[in-house]
């Protein structure tokens, strides 16, 4: 794992871009070669397409929405966001390649525009009614004509369109700056998270809608693509008005900011202060509308504009449902408390009395309780069972079985078998432990029978052959429980054979000396056992081969052997 | 078919008591490293049926949560069926007889090497925590928060760690998270077990569970005031809020009440003078003043019930409180160039 932040931290960053955008590619390779003044030069050309997420953002890449896919919540107050597990995704591609919409005009005094790169995606929220979800169609369809050819023309594809009025879209879609406003990049920590979390390296992007979702509507929040759309994308952002709030009301209370001339025939009264409802018949009632409440009809009117769905999801704006909510609304309590005490049967201990067969087919009631206990429970310590029966057990107060254990055991066997290899690595243990047990008896019941010296060493060197070891052992000690061999051919013995003995031999045949007799024996000391000291080699000097051939005198012996050898040859031959 | 070779049921006792078995410190005698691993999964019940956890439904109703100890008497007993596989005569029972202390010991220490394993990581050779085997805790948690809010950070803690307050950019920030870290329980298992139901199992006993909003997933808002306008709190540079809070009040387009007007509202935050404000330089920054704080829920408090006894934890909730380190940083502008 690459280094991430600390816990409870967070990096933002304002966009993350690939080395390359998605599109197709030319990759011109040349070379020149210079040889002796001529040059010849090559090159070849490659293409080659970066093929991103275009018109479809598969659901494998959105790491997780807010609000919650299908989520009731009270979503009203926070802007709807999308984030992806692919952190390059809404950078991958240009807003406007073509570059048809113009510079935004900065007012004087204002910041600076981001800089580049802008989204090509942004997220819009619509509400239940003010749009059509179009599935699968053709992406001729889905957009107009001019944007299809500027799009290249793929052919054969299909997808989602989202469509709604032009105003509505208008008023809603971000401007140039906007977009690049509602898109970002977050790095956080994922040590402390569940394991099917997307992007495991803890960076996402992040795209935020511009849109509060109105209160108990029912919303749909759609990624949509703004590829090629300069036609629908502005460079500045539309006017403004700043709504009536607590802070700016008491500061403008004084200003007449909003204090328009009064209807003729009403009193001028403060600002705060509503026209009185009673109203006589010589004065027409006063309807007043809050600008701040739309109408709850809305016809749609005039054109409707499609825009590529890249993926979307559906909220409701009802009841609480935050995060923080549902949290403090958890039931909070150790497991094995019930709300209705009773429903289900449940011991103070945790035990929840089901009904069993068994062995007879009869109907038994026991008790059962999970691996999750509400108390701090000793462990076991008569272990290992081997058999689901040696685990079951009756619970004195009762008299009524408790086969909590027996059920692991049993789930646990079932786990097991399932699992071929398993099976194969508890064989394996189980053959390795009996060969190693089979080893470790023979050499102790070698040991025992026999007085060998084995090395120390042997029960734990468990890779060295024990026959060969062994074997060696016991001929050594075969070999050290006689007497030393040192005539190990008998020639000691013949050698005191009367006829072998120069002493006796002299005796007999009348020699003169025992060393005649040892003359007559053959003479060779080496024959009966004695040591005979070979002769020391000839000394014979280095010679170089300069000086062979200095030798001249050898030269000429040499010569005159081979000029005798050919005379002998030819007078062998016949003359001539 | 194999016959019987030890009828006699003394003998059979005698083979069972006096094993004639390879001592369990040599390494042969050791479990194969997949079996070492499945037996350690199925300590921390990977794999058990739903229905084994929880029996009964209303056990676990919606929204809420259940914290539980670690029966290891039930583990070891679901370790013991594992090895039941194939164990067909006394040949097997005396091998396992033999080695069942040492197996138990060794995942004793394999079962904090699980959740490593299953992300993927490299789990450290030797095992840093040889210690003997804790009391392991856990909880269920079923809520449409789980679904909601995917990755949640779950984390325990064996003392009561109170909530940090001050400055975020206080060394005594860096403390507070060092002696938090210090207290950290190790997380054993944390998996979504449904779409809604999670579960988690610590090695050792919490004082303290936190449960906090994923923060790739904070949700940006703002907050309506009682007369149809909406404001927004100030952040200073680290994403703090300002205090006192001086409310920002938020632009909305002309044409659309209910759509905040971005580009103005950057502007208006980067007229914005007066104490540290974050510089606007992008949508980061941006994103940090439009940003909720990630709520984190505690979970602590020691049981004061009947059968309480030292050592308990919670079954009672007493605290919540905010996030109070949203440390949060405009960094680089772009990760490549």
């Amino acid at each position: 794992m690459t280094e991430q932040p600390l816990q409870g931290h967070m990096y933002l960053f304002d966009s993350a871009t690939p080395p390359l955008d998605d599109g197709s590619y030319r990759l011109t390779v040349g070379t020149q070669v210079d040889y002796q003044g001529t040059g010849q030069g090559f090159s070849r050309q490659h293409y080659f397409d970066i093929i991103g997420p275009r018109f479809s953002v598969p659901q494998s890449m959105v790491a997780t929405t807010w609000p919650p896919s299908n989520g009731h919540g009270a979503f009203q107050d926070g802007l709807a966001h999308v984030v992806l597990s692919r952190r390059t995704l809404p950078w991958e591609r240009e807003l406007d390649p073509s570059n048809l919409i113009p510079p935004p005009t900065i007012p004087p005094g204002a910041p600076a525009a981001p800089a580049p790169p802008v989204p090509w995606v942004a997220l819009l929220v619509f509400e239940e009614g003010e749009y059509t979800l179009l599935r699968n169609i053709p992406l001729q369809q889905a957009v107009p004509a001019d944007v299809f050819g500027r799009l290249g023309s793929p052919a054969n594809i299909s997808c989602d369109a989202v469509e709604a009025d032009a105003d509505l879209v208008a008023s809603i879609l971000p401007s140039v700056e906007e977009l690049q406003l509602l898109a970002h990049v977050r790095w956080v920590n994922v040590q402390d998270r569940e394991l099917n979390t997307a992007g495991g390296d803890g960076y996402y992007a992040v795209v935020i809608s511009n849109r509060l979702p109105e209160p108990d509507a029912q919303c749909r929040a759609v990624l949509v693509s703004l590829e090629e759309r300069a036609d629908l994308v502005q460079a500045n952002p539309p006017p403004f008005i700043f709504p009536r709030t607590g802070a700016t009301a008491q500061a403008e209370a004084a200003p007449p900011a909003e204090a328009e001339p009064p209807a003729a025939g009403l009193e001028v009264g403060p600002a705060d202060v509503l026209p009185s409802p009673i109203f006589t018949l010589s004065q027409p009632p006063v309807h007043t509308f809050s600008p701040l409440i739309p109408l709850p009809v809305q016809f749609p009117s005039g054109p409707r504009v499609r825009l590529i769905a890249l993926t979307s999801w559906q909220f409701t704006c009802e009841g609480p449902g935050t995060f923080r909510q549902l949290m403090q609304n958890l039931d909070v309590a150790m497991l094995g408390t019930v709300a209705d005490v009773g429903h289900p049967p449940l011991a103070d201990t945790g035990h929840l009395q089901i009904e069993l067969q068994d062995r007879l087919g009869a109907s038994e009631a026991v008790w059962y309780r999970g691996p999750g206990v509400p108390y701090n429970l000793t462990r076991d310590p008569n272990g290992p069972y081997h058999s689901a029966d040696q685990a079951r057990r009756v619970t004195p107060e009762t008299g009524a079985e408790d086969v909590s254990y027996a059920a692991a055991f049993e789930v646990g066997r079932l786990l097991a078998a399932a699992d071929p290899r398993f099976a194969q690595a508890i064989m394996r243990w189980r053959r390795e432990s009996y060969k190693q047990s089979a080893r470790a008896s023979t050499i102790g019941a070698m040991e025992q029978r026999l007085t060998l010296s084995l090395p120390g060493t042997l029960a734990e060197t468990l890779h060295t052959p024990v026959s060969p070891i062994i074997g060696t052992a016991a001929a050594q000690a075969v070999a050290a429980s006689g007497p030393p061999l040192a005539d190990a051919y008998g020639l000691t013995k013949v050698g005191g054979a009367a006829g072998m003995n120069p002493a006796n031999l002299a005796a007999a045949w009348n020699l003169s000396s025992a060393s005649e007799a040892a003359d007559l024996l053959g003479a060779d000391p080496g024959t009966l056992g004695a040591v005979a000291t070979p002769p020391a080699p000839t000394i014979r000097p280095d010679t170089t081969l300069a000086e062979v051939a200095a030798d001249t005198a050898g030269l000429a012996r040499l010569s005159a052997a081979r000029a005798q050898a050919v005379a002998n040859a030819t007078t062998t031959l016949g003359g001539a | 078919m194999r016959s019987v070779s030890i009828t006699n049921p003394a003998a059979l006792a005698e083979r069972l008591t006096a094993k004639d078995q390879v001592d369990a410190s040599v390494p042969e005698s050791g479990m194969p490293p997949y079996m070492e691993m499945f037996l350690a999964h199925l300590r921390v019940l990977i794999g058990v049926p739903f229905d084994y956890l929880v029996p009964d439904a209303r056990l676990l109703p919606d929204e809420s949560i259940r914290f539980f100890y670690v029966d290891r008497s039930w583990t070891d007993r679901l370790v013991d069926g594992a090895i039941a596989v194939g164990k067909t005569g006394s040949r097997e029972q005396a091998h396992h007889q033999a080695h069942a202390a040492d197996v138990q010991s060794q995942l004793d220490l394999t079962e904090r090497v699980v959740r490593i394993l299953q992300r993927g990581l490299q789990p450290p050779d030797p095992p840093t925590d040889q210690g003997p085997a804790r009391v392991l805790t856990g909880f269920l948690l079923r809520s449409a928060a789980v679904t909601g809010w995917p990755a949640m950070d779950v984390r325990a803690f064996s003392t009561i760690v109170p909530p940090y307050t001050g400055n975020p950019d206080d060394p005594a920030a860096e403390q507070w998270a060092l002696q938090a870290a210090a207290a950290q329980l190790t997380t054993l298992r944390l998996e979504l077990l449904s779409p809604s139901v999670l579960l988690a199992i610590f090695d050792g006993i919490p004082e303290l569970v936190w449960l906090e909003q994923p923060h790739h997933n904070i949700e940006f808002g703002v907050t309506p005031n009682n007369t149809g306008g909406f404001i927004l709190d100030r952040h200073g540079p680290v994403g703090q809020v300002e205090q006192p809070a001086v409310p920002v009040p938020v632009p909305v387009r002309a044409a659309n009440n209910r759509v905040v007007a971005v580009a103005a509202l950057r502007d208006e935050l980067a007229a914005l003078t007066g104490p540290p404000v974050l510089p606007q330089t992008g949508s980061a920054a941006f994103a940090i003043e439009l940003l909720d704080y990630p709520w984190r829920q505690r979970f602590e408090g020691v049981q004061s019930d009947q059968r309480a006894s030292s050592g308990a934890f919670v079954s009672k909730w007493e605290v919540a409180s905010v996030i109070t380190e949203p440390d949060v940083r405009t960094a680089v502008t772009e990760l490549l160039p």
